[in-house]
């Protein structure tokens, strides 16, 4: 790192965590010294983390709690389970030929996973209403611009309408095949927008798929992985992902 | 004489164990702030371990095993009761805080709101680094995920804790003004 490379807040952090070699906690000093603001940050971040530990010091006592049965399903329940997950991939790839979603929000067309009735078609504010989710995946496989602007409308209109519950919304951006380029540094023209909307919203996580990154790597014959934007999470499948989000009820749009 | 070796490693393993059960409970409380559900998950996470001594290869690696046991335990109790129980239903902190409260009980009641708004990878991450020293590599390892994803959600988890904790502290009290560091 030269003396002119500003220290990312990741590394601030790892500065503080202890996660730095020598040499590098050695640069952040230096950096510290001459900038105010910088060791200002230092000073926030041991504190919260410093309110992160007093918080849980003591947590109360266990009381008494009714476990959930688990659910013991049948061969016959396995089997359908089974058909279950075969149906999901036909719906996401049925999914992905239908026409684009032209208006985002409560309204959009989406999909959960019911455990009695498998997958449910549904629009957007009839599920919010019936289960109370308001944890929404946008899933996206094109490297189509067009698409990746309707994703970014799409999180950011779900975000802004429940902005006022307790809670807010969580949003996903998900992203696999083709559209991880979207959320590569130096190819995406949305990087900036990206950047936007995770400052604005800390609820929104963007995703890219560690499979088609590896594609990508080896179409291109690069030696190192795929460099994404800053804060954007890998996920090593995004379908195993989304099965995963599915079965936590988790909502499904896809775009 | 194998036997004894046998019970002696078993009856240390145990003792291990219980000397992880405070850790365990207080990583799960972080996690779903529900006591009970805390106290019922690390009961889990330890009958797993036992039942799965075996797959222990490295003792050394405890810890990051059993948190390992513990994340996993957390999603299936998602799986298990997402039709009974949603996440948003969950009333996770008690925002009415009784008179009679004083300011250190305020200040916990805060932070651990703040932390409950957080989205679970975020406060899986924070809650492992700050309340436990896991290194990164241990809490890629825990929650399976790169190490980059571990600095991003940490990096975004500390911002949105600083908003909700720091920065509103200012905006609700304008009259104070905050330390400034002095070199």
């Amino acid at each position: 790192m030269s003396d002119n490379t500003p220290i990312s807040e990741e590394r601030l952090n790892a500065f503080i965590d202890g996660e730095l070699d020598a040499t590098e906690k050695n640069e952040v000093f230096e950096a510290l010294g001459k900038d105010t603001t910088l060791s200002q940050q230092v000073c926030e971040l041991r504190q919260l983390s410093e309110l992160v530990r007093h918080a849980y010091d003591k947590p109360p006592e266990s009381e008494k709690y009714c476990k959930p049965e688990p659910r013991r399903m049948s061969m016959w329940g396995r089997a359908a389970s089974a058909m279950l997950l075969v149906g999901l991939g036909a719906m996401l790839g049925w999914q992905g030929h239908q026409p684009p979603v032209q208006q985002a929000g409560p309204g959009t067309h989406a999909v959960y996973w019911d455990k009695d009735h498998a997958f449910q078609n549904t629009d957007l504010s009839k599920i919010t209403s019936q289960q109370g989710t308001k944890r929404v995946i946008v899933h996206l496989n094109t490297s189509s611009i067009d698409k990746f602007e309707q994703a970014l409308d799409t999180a950011e209109q779900l975000l802004e309408t429940y902005a006022d519950s307790e809670l807010g919304a969580e949003v996903e951006v998900v992203t696999n095949a083709s559209a991880v380029k979207m959320l590569r540094a130096g190819y995406s023209p949305y990087a900036a927008r990206v950047r936007a909307l995770q400052e604005r919203y800390l609820n929104l996580t963007f995703l890219a798929c560690k499979d088609a990154m590896d594609h990508v790597r080896e179409l291109e014959n690069l030696e190192a992985d795929v460099t994404l934007l800053p804060d954007v999470d890998v996920t090593q499948s995004a379908l195993e992902h989304i099965l995963n989000r599915l079965s936590e009820g988790w909502v499904y749009i896809n775009v | 004489m194998n036997v004894i070796t046998t019970l002696c490693k078993h009856q240390q393993f145990k003792h291990t164990l219980a000397e992880y059960r405070g850790n365990l409970y207080r990583i799960a409380y972080s996690w779903c702030h529900n006591p009970a559900l805390a106290d019922d998950l690390v009961q889990d996470t330890l009958a797993k371990a036992l039942k799965n001594s075996s797959q222990l290869r490295d003792p050394k690696t405890i810890k990051a095993w059993l948190y390992r046991i513990l994340s996993n335990c957390w999603h299936d109790h998602f799986r298990r009761s997402k039709d009974t129980v949603d996440i948003d239903d969950v009333v996770l902190i008690e925002k009415t805080t009784p008179d009679s409260s004083h300011d250190r009980q305020q200040i916990i009641d805060r932070v651990r709101n703040a932390i409950a708004c957080l989205p679970m990878g975020q406060r899986q991450v924070i809650t492992l680094v700050d309340l436990e020293g896991c290194s990164y590599i241990e809490v890629a390892q825990i929650i399976d995920v790169p190490i980059g994803t571990v600095m991003s959600r940490l990096s975004r988890s500390r911002k949105a804790l600083k908003a909700r904790l720091l920065e509103a502290e200012v905006e609700d009290c304008p009259n104070v003004h905050r330390l400034r560091t002095v070199q």
